[in-house]
């Protein structure tokens, strides 16, 4: 009689279950006959084995079916989907734009009249520096002037007016355009109205669907 | 429906052929989770979180038992279960293991209303078996659970508890030398039902 080893305990557990092979069971079996203590132990875990299958199943307490909130069913994403997320990128771009734009357009009506006013002071201005600059040079050595440099030198007095009608430039301009623009400051905003307003219908067309299907279930 | 069409229709999201095979399983989803922790409540909120998680990943079924499938959400679910235990202890209905003198005199198995013998004895049985089980380490019990109480071959069990067959085969003859020492403590208390088996055993 010896105690029995743990590779023993774990064949009288499998032989038990009917898990060993038939040369395992037979090997088993002649132990058994020799070994009281192997018997003695087959004896215990078949017990216990047996006692575990007596515990009672308990019925359910209540139903465990999912509700679709619980599965977590959402409503389908309209295909759309992707092009309805760059339109509301798009549709927050032309709002900033309309803002900024209208924001914008108040500063510049405001800053307009001082730069007008100074648009002429610093072409009087620059023309003065520029002039005598252009001038002297020639006084100085005539002869040596070729018709390049003449020409450079009389670069700026050129560069001026253009000078001018740039500095000069924003307040006719905005004059001009202040149809056009009036008219972007218009269509922008309901560009975006337009968007938000067909995401808006795609979506409820898409819940409306899946309702319907929903409810033919 | 067979059991192959209900999963196929499920798998494409029809919640009511998931919830045919919700139906037929939550016995035993239950059940397990009850004798994993012990309490009824918490043995509820682990079979619905299981079958919903069950749901989210049904894709992840390729074939095979679907009840060791389903049973691995459950016990997985009961050990998240058990973790969160551990980490807020609450206080417990039957006695810990320390407390031998709850075990010779159990003032847990008392019951105010008394019942018929049988049913007590089938009560105490249970209360018995329950903290045997309870006193086992949690992956060796999830094993003893599958095979013994529920009937799983070995197979099915190493697909629940993701470990070799080989492995299921010595865990299982480890738990139930340890469940022979326990329930030999309850054995006065637990005349009836154990001397019956007692016989029958041997």
């Amino acid at each position: 009689m010896t105690t029995p080893s743990f590779h023993e305990v774990e064949q009288l557990s499998a032989y038990l279950d009917g898990q060993l092979s038939p040369e395992e069971i037979m090997r088993l079996e002649a132990h058994l006959q020799a070994d009281s203590s192997l018997r003695a132990l087959l004896g215990d875990l078949r017990q216990a084995r047996q006692t575990l299958r007596r515990i009672p199943q308990h019925p359910v307490p209540r139903n465990f079916i999912l509700t679709p909130k619980m599965a977590g069913i959402r409503p389908p994403l309209p295909r759309l989907v992707p092009a309805l997320s760059w339109a509301s990128a798009v549709a927050a771009i032309l709002f900033i734009i309309t803002l900024g734009g209208n924001l914008l357009g108040q500063l510049s009506f405001g800053a307009t009249a001082p730069m007008l006013a100074a648009a002429p002071m610093t072409s009087q201005g620059s023309g003065l520096v520029g002039a005598p600059a252009a001038t002297q040079p020639p006084s100085m050595d005539n002869a040596q002037l070729t018709p390049t440099q003449q020409a450079s030198l009389l670069v700026p007095p050129e560069a001026l007016p253009s000078g001018e009608t740039r500095s000069i430039a924003p307040a006719p301009a905005n004059k001009a355009a202040s149809n056009p623009v009036n008219l972007w400051l218009f269509v922008w905003p309901s560009l975006a109205v337009l968007l938000i307003g067909s995401a808006l219908l795609i979506r409820w067309l898409t819940l409306l669907a899946f309702r319907r299907k929903i409810n033919k279930k | 429906m067979d059991e192959s069409g209900l999963i196929h229709d499920a798998q494409h999201g029809d919640l009511n052929a998931f919830n045919s095979l919700v139906l037929a399983y939550q016995g035993i989803v239950y059940n397990t989770a009850l004798r994993i922790l012990g309490d009824d409540d918490l043995a509820a909120d682990a079979t619905q979180e299981a079958f919903i998680s069950a749901f989210r990943a049904l894709n992840s079924y390729r074939g095979g038992s679907f009840r060791a499938w389903l049973l691995r959400t459950v016990t997985n679910a009961c050990y998240d279960e058990l973790r969160r235990k551990k980490r807020r202890p609450t206080t417990p209905l039957e006695p810990g293991t320390e407390d031998s003198d709850d075990i010779e005199s159990p003032r847990w198995l008392t019951d105010p209303n008394p019942s018929p013998e049988d049913q007590l004895d089938q009560e105490e049985l249970e209360h018995a078996i329950q903290h045997c089980l309870e006193n086992l380490p949690n992956n060796f019990r999830a094993v003893v659970i599958l095979a013994d109480i529920q009937g799983f071959d070995y197979n099915e069990v190493a697909v629940v508890v993701k470990t070799p067959v080989g492995t299921v085969k010595s865990r299982l003859a480890r738990a139930r030398l340890r469940l022979r020492e326990c329930l030999q403590t309850f054995g006065e208390l637990l005349p009836a039902a154990f001397r019956l088996e007692e016989e029958r055993g041997l």
